[in-house]
């Protein structure tokens, strides 16, 4: 069982674990194409994991992450060659990998004896270093020396790596072992198992899982995945809480990529529908707020997947997301909330969430897909509300050469082109399509044809409707009279127009400052602040029963404080003493 | 037996005429369905009785919306839209209404103003069709889209003449014509409210689509505006400045709640 060298390791990917918890969620969805980069200890199996993934993602719809695949492409030539990395990365360290797995046990054993999710969470986050070494010989090991040969949950989790004849090296006959054979036989009811807890069952099972979806073993994954939610369902304890979110995230992962694909209303995510929601009943009922939030957050995706936005909007309205969800979910959350918002036309709301959610996205270059998406949408809300995104968003060196085409889009609004938004719209199309901004780009046309007016009624005090028409390639001297009504009722413009010689008249521009417009602008900062203030104030973690010992401490420094104070009482007397003695010489 | 019974049911459907009557029909047709366990699909249903009932839904949703029974058009589209969603091998796509049924459904969120509803509707029609056609080739969503484009930019002339002209895709679209004149014609008029200091009577008429000069006028005074001059001026311009200046009291008591908003929050944090 582990020693303490692999467990000092295994701590160590828990410190960046916190880049690593996301690195797993979110590389599923987009597996980063990232030129290394990766904070982390690469070895060689860092390149052929990015490989293993991606390809089949160019084709899922509405998948949010997603990575731009210009890159991915051009990665995916050189490294290849699959099995040669395979190779290496087998002969290096199966030893250490076992030994690194194994070391997530006492963890494991730690969370359920505390009671205290964290170290489960801890030995989750290990995966993602664990993750690139994955192979069915390897797991295939670590259960044959963690289990006895007797047990079943060891039996069926060898059938699904297809290594039903592993031999155990624990001799099943000590008789220890046959008590714990026992007592697992009938575990549903006891809770102190010594050996084996089932929590290292679902672990494995997560690692199974994890193996599958690097395979691209889909189907196989997916009924493995009903089985292990099934057990976790009957096992019903509190420690397994954090531990089966991340089943479920994986069963419908493996559901995405099944035949046929998402937007399809016959894809295999529209029958995962009912499973997961008496999962989150479930959870609900259960106060499992980890599931609960994973649940919410797959099933917006799922059902955006095949756009079944009203479906979304009513989960939403129905279930309260848990305050205390953990970061990633809520980036995630804010950030789907954002899209359906954007589609009912929500602007402001949309962007506030996903002005959160992209501040939420872990800034890991791993996660880049997620911050990528959800930026690109930020923009094009950006866009509809009539704000010109800040030309620093494009610098950002991760997700530049994405964001391409929608600077292209922004350049063309910006300076209300119609022309030049047509063609970008023309050649970027798929791309947009692909992101799933396009719906939301055709809404653009009409603000681009605002700026150009706006634009004109800044540039000219008076300009006929005929030059207007001309300029913005409107079809008829008519429509051009109404637009401008439009925008002078909307507000866009401060201007008159003159129906008889037919002209547009510009008012002239006030002063910004002598409006209220300042004022709301800082006003909103100052909320922003404060509001962050009291963010971090609750997000503070105070370890528990702390403050006994505080109160001890408390108590000690009194004592000696006391004891001080009467040492310096007796040495005051003792120089009042001889003070007094000083002055009476 | 209650197969047959339906496609009878359906035949004189096709010949009914009168409202009334084929609302009798097709109560009884959804009743047949009720009992063939087909009223929403079920994994086991055989495919001639999807499609007798995919028929009997679009048959109903275009017969209230002849009658301009707006709520049981609604509540047609929506029971039709589980037939619409299985996939193509148990239902072909074939001699569906689909597209009618839809298009028309999207022109009722449009004309009702329910913006948000329109666009969540095509968002879902873009990604069930963005793979195997253009969602502009089809003529009979192509117009609802289309109209709502020219809405949001202003090109009420455009809108205007799609529904005067003979561009309505068929005659359940020119239904909403009406409704969609009144709706232009109150944007032109605020619009005007504000763009225009004053109009002549003379070109008004053509600016909000107005036969004569009468009407124009009758129009005029619904609304409130003044006449003089054989011009028309808007008194609501002259309100709205005013109403600004009123607001000055409120703006500065808003800023004295800030303030002190901030000063509580500030002690709170000291």
């Amino acid at each position: 069982m582990p020693s303490k060298t692999p467990h000092t390791n295994g701590n160590e990917p828990a410190e960046n674990g916190i880049n690593g918890t996301k690195d797993v969620e979110m590389k599923d969805d987009a597996p980063a194409s990232l030129k290394g980069g990766r904070g982390k200890k690469s070895k060689e199996g860092e390149e052929e994991m990015t490989v293993v993934v991606p390809p089949s993602k160019s084709s899922k719809l509405s998948a949010p992450p997603r990575k731009d695949n210009d890159g991915d492409v051009a990665m995916d030539g050189p490294v290849e060659a699959d099995g040669e990395d395979d190779g290496a990365v087998k002969i290096d360290p199966v030893a250490k990998a076992v030994s690194d797995i194994k070391s997530n046990f006492p963890l494991l054993d730690r969370a359920v004896a505390l009671f205290d999710a964290r170290f489960s969470l801890r030995a989750l986050r290990s995966i993602s270093s664990i993750r690139k070494r994955l192979a069915p010989d390897i797991l295939a090991q670590v259960i044959t020396e963690t289990y006895p040969s007797t047990s079943p949950a060891a039996k069926s989790l060898l059938v699904a790596l297809d290594r039903e004849n592993a031999t155990f090296s624990k001799p099943a006959s000590t008789s220890e072992m046959e008590i714990d054979s026992e007592s697992k036989a009938s575990k549903t009811g006891k809770k102190d198992l010594k050996e084996i807890i089932p929590e290292v069952d679902i672990f494995l099972g997560i690692l199974i899982q994890i193996y599958y979806l690097d395979n691209k073993i889909n189907q196989k994954g997916a009924v493995f995945s009903a089985h292990l939610a099934e057990r976790i369902h009957t096992l019903n304890r509190r420690t397994l809480d954090s531990l089966s979110a991340r089943v479920y995230f994986y069963y419908s992962l493996f559901c995405e990529q099944m035949q046929p694909l998402p937007p399809s209303p016959s894809s295999p995510v529209v029958y995962l529908r009912p499973t997961l929601l008496s999962a989150l009943r479930t959870a609900v009922l259960r106060k499992d707020v980890d599931t609960q939030s994973t649940i919410i957050v797959l099933l917006l995706r799922n059902y955006l997947s095949t756009s079944h936005i009203t479906q979304a909007d009513l989960l939403v309205t129905h279930t309260k997301f848990p305050d205390n969800a953990s970061n990633n979910q809520v980036a995630r959350y804010l950030y789907y909330l954002g899209r359906i918002r954007a589609i009912q036309l929500r602007y402001t709301e949309s962007h506030q969430q996903l002005t959160a959610a992209t501040r939420k996205a872990p800034s890991s270059p791993s996660a880049a897909g997620f911050s990528q998406s959800a930026t690109k949408l930020k923009l094009v809300i950006e866009l509809l509300m009539g704000d010109i995104p800040e030309r620093a968003t494009f610098r950002v060196a991760s997700i530049e050469r994405a964001l391409e085409p929608y600077l292209q889009l922004v350049q063309a609004v910006r300076v209300g082109q119609l022309e030049e938004f047509e063609s970008t719209l023309a050649q970027h199309g798929e791309t947009f399509r692909r992101d799933g901004t396009y719906t939301l780009i055709l809404r653009l046309r009409q603000n681009v044809i605002k700026t150009g007016i706006r634009m004109m009624s800044l540039s000219y005090s008076r300009i006929s409707l005929r030059d207007i028409c001309i300029r913005l390639k409107l079809s008829s001297e008519e429509s051009a009279e109404y637009i401008v009504a439009k925008a002078i009722r909307d507000g866009v413009i401060e201007a008159s127009l003159d129906r008889e010689r037919g002209f547009m008249k510009s008012k002239e521009v006030g002063d910004v400052y002598a409006t209220r417009e300042p004022g709301e602008a800082f006003h909103e900062r100052i909320r922003a602040c404060l509001g962050l203030h009291d963010e971090s104030v609750k997000a503070m973690r105070f370890p528990m029963n702390q403050h006994r010992l505080e109160l001890k401490n408390a108590q000690e420094a009194r004592e000696r404080e006391r004891e001080m104070a009467k040492e310096i009482q007796d040495g005051d007397l003792d120089e009042d003493d001889l003070g007094g003695e000083f002055e009476g010489m | 037996m209650s197969e047959r019974d339906l496609q009878d049911v359906l035949r004189q459907l096709k010949s009914s005429t009168s409202y009334p009557d084929a609302t009798k029909l097709l109560s009884t047709a959804k009743l047949t369905l009720l009992k063939l366990k087909a009223l929403t699909p079920q994994p086991n249903t055989p495919a001639q009785i999807l499609l007798l009932a995919r028929e009997v839904f679009e048959t109903g949703a275009l017969t209230s919306i002849r009658a301009k029974d707006t709520e049981s058009f609604t509540r047609y589209v929506h029971q039709l839209t589980p037939f619409y969603e299985l996939p193509a091998e148990r239902l072909p796509g074939t001699k569906s209404e689909r597209s009618k049924v839809t298009g028309l459904y999207l022109l009722l969120l449009l004309t009702q103003g329910n913006y948000a509803g329109f666009h969540t509707e095509l968002e879902g029609l873009e990604i069930r069709l963005g793979n195997n056609g253009e969602l502009g080739d089809d003529k009979y969503l192509l117009y609802p889209i289309q109209l709502e484009r020219w809405l949001m930019e202003g090109s009420y002339d455009l809108v205007w003449q799609s529904t005067t002209e003979e561009k309505v895709p068929c005659e359940e679209y020119g239904i909403f014509s009406e409704i969609l004149t009144i709706t232009i014609r109150n944007e032109i008029a605020s619009c005007s409210e504000t763009a225009y200091p004053s109009l002549p009577i003379s070109s008004t008429k053509n600016l909000l689509f107005l036969e004569s000069e009468g009407a124009v006028i009758q129009f005029a005074q619904s609304r409130g505006w003044l006449i003089r001059d054989g011009r028309i001026y808007f008194p609501n311009q002259n309100l709205k400045s005013g109403a600004e200046a009123g607001n000055e009291k409120e703006l500065s008591q808003l800023a004295i709640e800030n303030t002190l908003g901030y000063a509580r929050e500030l002690e709170t944090i000291v």
